[in-house]
């Protein structure tokens, strides 16, 4: 009766840990999981700190071997000062001759920054269909939290690293916009 | 939720960026001044701070296309540091 106990308790969670580690890393930005802000964000955090380093922002675009898009970013790096807002854009090309949604992901290295990188709005997780042949700049609105100035932790952190990755996306019979894996 | 997927893709409603998604300019509308802002960090060697009056104005030209939530420029960081403007929006 206890071993049963025990076995079913092993099994629900090993089920339920898949799941759970996603909320984990979606909460902590734990593993270089970018923080999304479940509130608006505050003004006041949104000043630049006048006094510090910039921060080099670099960028990589990348794309699933199934979608025929060509994606780059379209500046190399950008140079920030923490609470300071800034604009990047990447440009999309869907060379295709079909209509084709696009739905895209990102990640930030080092992975100890990805709590104080913050979007602000940008082109992630949402689809996005590109016509046949269409080509389309895609912004990205961000910060980097004036917070990482008191985090000793972060004193080396001169360069940072947004990656996108676009994905072939298509919806599945409930409904629910997915991505075709490569 | 299902398993057996390749990892890292989340059909997870994963909570987006704070103000979402920006809607695509397809129409190129707002084109010219991404050219601008772009060229400008290319002068500047990619420093942020002498573009950022170019980065205000491609976010209102968004605005006032409509491909853009309207908003005042100081919940977005921009603060009045040119000091022409007093009142935003």
């Amino acid at each position: 009766m206890y071993t049963t106990a025990v076995l079913i308790f092993g099994i629900g969670f090993t089920y339920a840990s898949a799941p759970l580690y996603r909320i984990f890393c979606q909460t902590t930005g734990f593993s270089g999981t970018p923080m999304t802000g479940t509130s608006t964000i505050n003004p006041n955090r949104l000043v630049p700190s006048k006094n510090s380093r910039r921060i080099k922002v670099t960028f990589n675009a990348d794309t699933s071997r199934a979608l025929n898009w060509s994606f780059t970013p379209q500046q190399r790096e950008v140079c920030v000062l923490p609470g300071e807002t800034s604009l990047a854009f990447y440009t999309a090309k869907n060379e295709s001759n079909k209509d084709i949604i696009g739905m895209a992901t990102y990640n930030v290295t080092p992975s100890k920054v990805a709590p104080y990188f913050n979007k602000i709005q940008c082109f992630c997780f949402e689809e996005q269909m590109l016509g046949a042949g269409e080509q389309i700049d895609m912004p990205v609105f961000f910060f980097i939290d004036p917070e990482i100035e008191n985090d000793p932790l972060m004193k080396d952190v001169d360069t940072v690293t947004l990656s996108y990755t676009f994905f072939k996306a298509k919806y599945d019979d409930n409904g629910t916009l997915i991505p075709i894996p490569a | 939720m299902s398993f057996g997927r390749t990892p890292n893709i989340s059909t997870f409603n994963s909570t987006p960026p704070d103000r979402g998604s920006f809607p695509l300019d397809h129409e190129g509308e707002c084109k010219q001044l991404v050219k601008e802002y772009l060229q400008c960090l290319k002068d500047n060697l990619g420093n942020n701070g002498n573009c950022r009056h170019l980065s205000k104005a491609y976010l209102k030209c968004r605005m006032n296309k409509g491909l853009m939530v309207p908003d005042e420029m100081k919940n977005l960081g921009f603060h009045d540091e040119e000091t022409n403007d007093n009142k935003d929006k």
